[in-house]
């Protein structure tokens, strides 16, 4: 089984569909530009909101979080929005202690998260 | 190569179990886990070392081509996890300083010294050795 892997949906909830990217796993340098890959591709499509929900990943580097800072980066450009969804507590500490958190907004679900 | 070139471990700690890593992260972290848990450090601590260790790993992966060597032990005190490889680093400050929001890099090492308890950081052009220590009854902990 792979180390990571990417899920991919476009939920319609209400008035607006969002992207919903669901990370399962363990994502770390050594699978950070297959991630990196996915998330162009979404970002790419230019959806308005884009949701990765991170309930179900168990460990995420730094390598990972560049990569999600880097689509965050992007989708702002492009006038869409980046929310983060459930992450687990070691991955919660780790947007925290690198202020990632306060660039992107942290929700406790994805359904929080696509209500904003 | 010596799996450590600077100080060896303290006398009184348990044998030092040795992982060679050259790809594979994910065991790194799974036997950082298992020791840390062995040893006794809380749910919230062995992960702040699994990620330490796993960043300190990463860049084994990112700058050199060859393997690193994971050496972990304890005492009654503390446990440890050491990082070696062939990697040189010239900034003997480097990770000290917080990177700003949303920097493209930088946040590994300054990772490892955020959630560690104390970090030496040796590094010459034979290679680099981190020791990351996690007390076993934090100063201030009821526990």
């Amino acid at each position: 089984m792979d180390l990571l892997t990417t899920s991919v949906a476009t939920v319609e909830s209400g008035s607006e569909p969002y992207t919903l990217v669901e990370l399962v796993g363990e994502a770390d340098v050594t699978n950070s530009d297959a991630l990196r890959e996915v998330l162009d591709a979404e970002v790419a499509k230019q959806p308005r909101t884009l949701i990765i929900d991170l309930s179900r990943l168990r460990f995420m580097d730094s390598s990972a979080l560049h990569v999600i800072l880097r689509a965050n980066r992007a989708m702002d450009r492009q006038g869409g929005v980046v929310a983060l969804a459930s992450p687990r507590d070691p991955v919660a500490k780790m947007l925290r202690l690198t202020a990632a958190d306060q660039l992107i907004p942290v929700y406790p679900s994805v359904e929080d998260a696509s209500a904003g | 190569m010596q799996p450590s070139r600077g100080l060896p471990p303290p006398a009184s700690a348990n044998d030092p179990v040795f992982h060679t890593y050259r790809s594979d992260l994910s065991q790194v972290r799974a036997l950082v886990l298992r020791h840390a848990r062995q040893a006794g450090l809380t749910e919230g601590r062995a992960n702040d070392l699994v990620l330490a260790v796993s960043e300190a790993a990463a860049n084994t992966l990112r700058h050199t081509p060859s393997a690193g060597i994971l050496a972990i032990w304890h005492d009654e005190d503390e446990v440890v996890c050491e990082i070696r490889d062939e990697g040189t680093i010239t900034d003997p400050q480097v990770g000290r300083r917080k990177p700003p929001p949303g920097a493209s890099g930088g946040h590994g090492l300054w990772l490892v010294r955020q959630v560690c308890d104390l970090v030496e950081l040796t590094s010459d052009a034979n290679g680099t050795t981190i020791r990351m220590h996690m007390a076993l009854r934090p100063p201030g902990a009821a526990r």
